[in-house]
């Protein structure tokens, strides 16, 4: 089951997989700060050169990651064509210069400006993803759980999403058996078969059971988790979580600094009176 | 005079949404180091009484109690359920749900991690309830590739923190394959005796748990207790077959030969046992004059030919050139432990998978030609778990399915469903929704659902899996029932070395995707290699030949020959 998921079950070796769930929380949650808030690709492209750095270094299962990328990049080129579309003056109206032509079609034209704007929003958007993915791939659910707990969220909270990553290989496991029983009885499932429609249709038919059976095992895991004592503290400890290394030390350092600066960037960009959103290296 | 840990006095309780209370005038004081077996059918409020002793009732489950219930000498009622959980640990039946880490190590630490400790503190501790499992080296193993018992064992670990001294088994068998359930009950005994803990075990499968020694037989019925005896005289008495839990198969050989019970030493433990004069006469006197079975191979037509077929899941092998012809109206049992081949086999005839390496053929013809559909015309699987098979709220409609999804003419469809419906006795039913009929009756809808495709071949995997002898005996009649007046051809994946002996006629045994026998059932059970091999168990009929000292697999055959005669 392990191979074939994004999701990681197991810890890791590499140093980032050894960090703790509390490290990498914050990181993650930091690195999501940092690349939202601005449209300069002079921290957007390092940051990038970074996370694919660490996403080798963790050494993943490139085969499910390669559909996921080719997914996204479509979805993603889809969303600046877009939004060129929709505007194509928006290089302009956020580098708040001026509009250099660089083709006139009919009704549509691109500038330099639009260009520029689109290739940082690209980058930015690749940028999220591979940071999702090393966010992803090196966290093991029970670690996530211990992060979220960190950072304040209830620990009930957190177990429930721990929990539903536990549940996903169940409930794949489930639907894969009750799509048998139906293709048994003569449902065909075969996509080249059977019109989109019609598959929807029997999906539908084979999602009811597993709801209904999914439901029935939620009473059962949580009369086991009373059993044991769950909820019984306001705080619980995290057998997942272990003890800070010297990783976590200089990770945490580094997050704490890049945490500063994108407060110092961020009040910048409230006060300053002369800041635009788009970093233009080029206006004339 | 032993300390008591539990008292119940003039116990009852009664569930918020019911009418009728589900225990009533319980009395039974359970002193400490004792090991009790809690006996009855489905219904019978065994698993109520435990959930009474582990503050599930009145905690999780709302209801009114009345009387007493105190345990290590305080009521329940005034405790919670965490104050009870450190001084009962409660292994559940269902393994899976009750895996709520990710890793082994994780879920035994789970009670640990909700005392808050802190984690160096907690680690020692892990390891060494791991170690008392014997699960030290797996720490770091997920759920999905442990085993039943495996799981079970993990589940044992997670409540043996600190002070427990009340264990309670919640059906622990009910999902092991024969050997599995042997050493579950020998580490069961083992940790009690060897950590002096009292163990409550909830069972109906009284035969393996009498595998090793239990101290009391508490036996329910409707909620409440008919019998609390040393299992001596538990056996003596005519508790058994009034209450609906099965013989172990010594006493039923014994009494077919006439045996004298009550005279028998030793009669809960077999292997302690030694025959009395008379009885070992007996039983030798039956094994000459009772018949044996008849070879029923006859010249039926083959409908199913399996050639050299190999099948593996992305590299790892699941069936390796499995090979055997299946006849019609023969009754099959496929036996083997998790794992070894069988449902990837089952898959494979009804063309969900399909053989990489040779080739199935249904009535003589290479079955590749046929669509999943089509196949599903010849062969019908029923699954374990009917609500994975039942997709629709009213009966009719389900067992219309099928024929709907054919195109089928309206007139069509009502024949046939009418027809299926009464072969399985639910035609009066039809109306009724889906979610209202017992799990017995439902999965009887799971095979007039089949039906409908009026396939000569049925497939049921474990069809009585987690079922008490009532319901079991109801469904497997009515599996030999299709058999014998349908003339349908049956194979059956199962665990159950009883259910084998009773109903199947062959068997074919699988270890590791390998068919490492396919024989008569009674030649099968007395092979020592095989039984080996697939993790099989020694029925007790086997050790019984020994004790008498004639052939185990003629015994066996006589058995059957004069089991099946009965019945007729």
């Amino acid at each position: 089951m392990n191979n074939r998921m994004i999701i990681n079950f197991t810890p890791g070796s590499t140093t980032l997989h050894k960090l703790t769930g509390a490290t990498k929380v914050r990181s993650f949650i930091i690195a999501t700060v940092f690349l939202i808030m601005s449209f300069d690709l002079r921290l957007i492209l390092p940051f990038a050169v970074a996370a694919t750095y660490a996403l080798f270094s963790l050494k993943p299962n490139w085969k499910p990651i390669r559909y996921v990328f080719t997914f996204f990049m479509l979805l993603n080129l889809l969303n600046l064509f877009l939004f060129w579309i929709g505007d194509p003056g928006i290089g302009t109206m956020n580098s708040g210069g001026t509009t250099t032509i660089l083709w006139q079609g009919n009704r549509f034209y691109l500038s330099a400006e639009t260009a520029w704007y689109l290739l940082t929003r690209f980058c930015k958007m690749l940028a999220s993803f591979l940071a999702s993915m090393v966010f992803i791939l090196s966290i093991t659910p029970s670690e996530f759980a211990a992060g979220l707990n960190s950072i304040k969220v209830p620990y009930k909270i957190c177990t429930i999403v721990a929990l539903a990553y536990r549940c996903i290989p169940d409930i794949v496991r489930s639907y894969m058996d009750i799509s048998t029983s139906m293709q048994a009885r003569g449902m065909e499932l075969d996509p080249k078969k059977v019109p989109v429609t019609t598959r929807l249709k029997q999906t539908v038919l084979i999602i009811i059971p597993l709801i209904l059976s999914t439901f029935e095992n939620v009473g059962n895991i949580a009369n086991a988790m009373s059993l044991r004592g769950y909820g019984k503290r306001k705080k619980r400890s995290w057998y997942a979580e272990h003890e800070p290394t010297a990783a976590d030390r200089i990770f945490t350092i580094g997050y704490i600094a890049l945490g500063l600066f994108c407060i110092v960037y961020i009040l910048y960009r409230i006060f300053s009176p002369d800041y635009h959103l788009l970093w233009y290296p080029f206006t004339s | 005079m032993k300390r008591p840990v539990i008292e119940f006095r003039d116990f009852g309780f009664r569930y918020k949404n019911q009418t009728k209370p589900t225990l009533y005038d319980i009395n039974l004081t359970i002193y400490e180091g004792e090991k009790i077996l809690i006996l009855g059918a489905s219904g019978s409020g065994k698993s109520t009484l435990a959930s009474c002793i582990n503050g599930l009732v009145p905690f999780s489950e709302k209801g009114v109690i009345t009387g007493s219930c105190q345990v290590m000498g305080k009521e329940t009622q005034g405790e919670s359920i965490f104050k009870l959980s450190q001084v009962v640990g409660t292994v559940l039946q269902d393994s899976d749900a009750q895996f709520v880490g990710l890793s082994v190590g994780e879920d035994i630490a789970f009670a640990l991690e909700n005392e808050n400790m802190p984690r160096r503190d907690m680690l020692p501790l892990v390891e060494k309830s791991a170690g008392i499992v014997g699960m030290q080296n797996f720490l770091a193993h997920l759920p999905y590739n442990l085993s039943g018992g495996q799981k079970q064992k993990v589940a044992l670990a997670g409540v043996m923190h600190g002070d427990v001294q009340i264990l309670i088994f919640d059906e622990p068998l009910a999902s092991l394959d024969p050997s599995m359930g042997m050493t579950a009950i020998e580490l069961i005994d083992d940790i009690c005796t060897g950590q002096k803990k009292t163990a409550i075990i909830i069972e109906h499968r009284l035969e393996d748990v009498l595998h090793r020694r239990v101290d009391r037989i508490v036996l329910m019925d409707e909620g409440h207790i008919v019998a609390a005896l040393h299992p001596d005289e538990f056996l003596h008495g005519t508790w058994l077959s009034k209450y609906g839990i099965r013989e172990p198969l010594y006493i039923t050989a014994m009494k077919y030969a006439g045996c004298n019970l009550s005279e028998q030493n030793n009669l809960s433990d077999f292997t302690q046992m030694t025959l009395s004069e008379t009885n070992h006469k007996k039983l030798q006197d039956f094994f000459i004059s009772k018949g044996r079975l008849t070879e029923g191979r006859s010249d039926h037509k083959t409908v199913i030919e399996v050639e050299d077929v190999t099948f593996s899941y992305d590299s790892i092998l699941a069936i390796q050139n499995n090979h055997f012809n299946i006849q019609a109206g023969e009754r099959i049992a496929l036996i083997g432990k998790n794992g070894a081949g069988k449902s990837t086999m089952a898959k494979l005839l009804c063309g969900i998978l399909r053989p990489q390496k040779g080739r199935i053929l249904l009535n003589g013809e290479d079955y590749l030609a046929l669509s999943i559909k089509e196949i599903s015309e010849h062969i019908g699987y029923v699954m374990q778990n009917p609500n994975q098979m039942l997709v629709k709220d009213i009966i009719k409609d389900e067992v219309a399915l099928a024929l709907t999804l054919r195109g089928y003419s309206k007139e069509q469809i009502e024949d046939r469903v009418k027809e299926s419906l009464e072969m399985c006795n639910l035609y009066s039913m039809r109306n009724w929704p889906v979610s209202s009929v017992s799990y017995g009756q439902r999965k009887r809808l799971t095979i007039a659902v089949i039906l409908t495709l009026r396939p000569d071949t049925l497939i049921l995997d474990e069809p009585t899996a987690g079922q008490d002898f009532r319901h079991y005996t109801e469904i497997m009649r009515f599996i030999e029932m299709l058999s014998e007046k349908q003339n349908k051809t049956i194979l059956l994946i199962t665990h159950d070395m009883h259910l084998a002996i009773e109903y199947a006629n062959r068997a074919i045994v699988f270890a590791d995707g390998e068919i490492i026998a396919d024989d008569a059932v009674f030649k099968i059970l007395a092979d020592d290699d095989i039984i080996e091999r697939a993790n099989l168990k020694h029925t007790s009929l086997y050790h019984l030949a020994k004790k008498i000292a004639v052939s185990p697999e003629d015994f066996i055959s006589c058995f059957i020959a004069y089991e099946r005669r009965m019945r007729t």
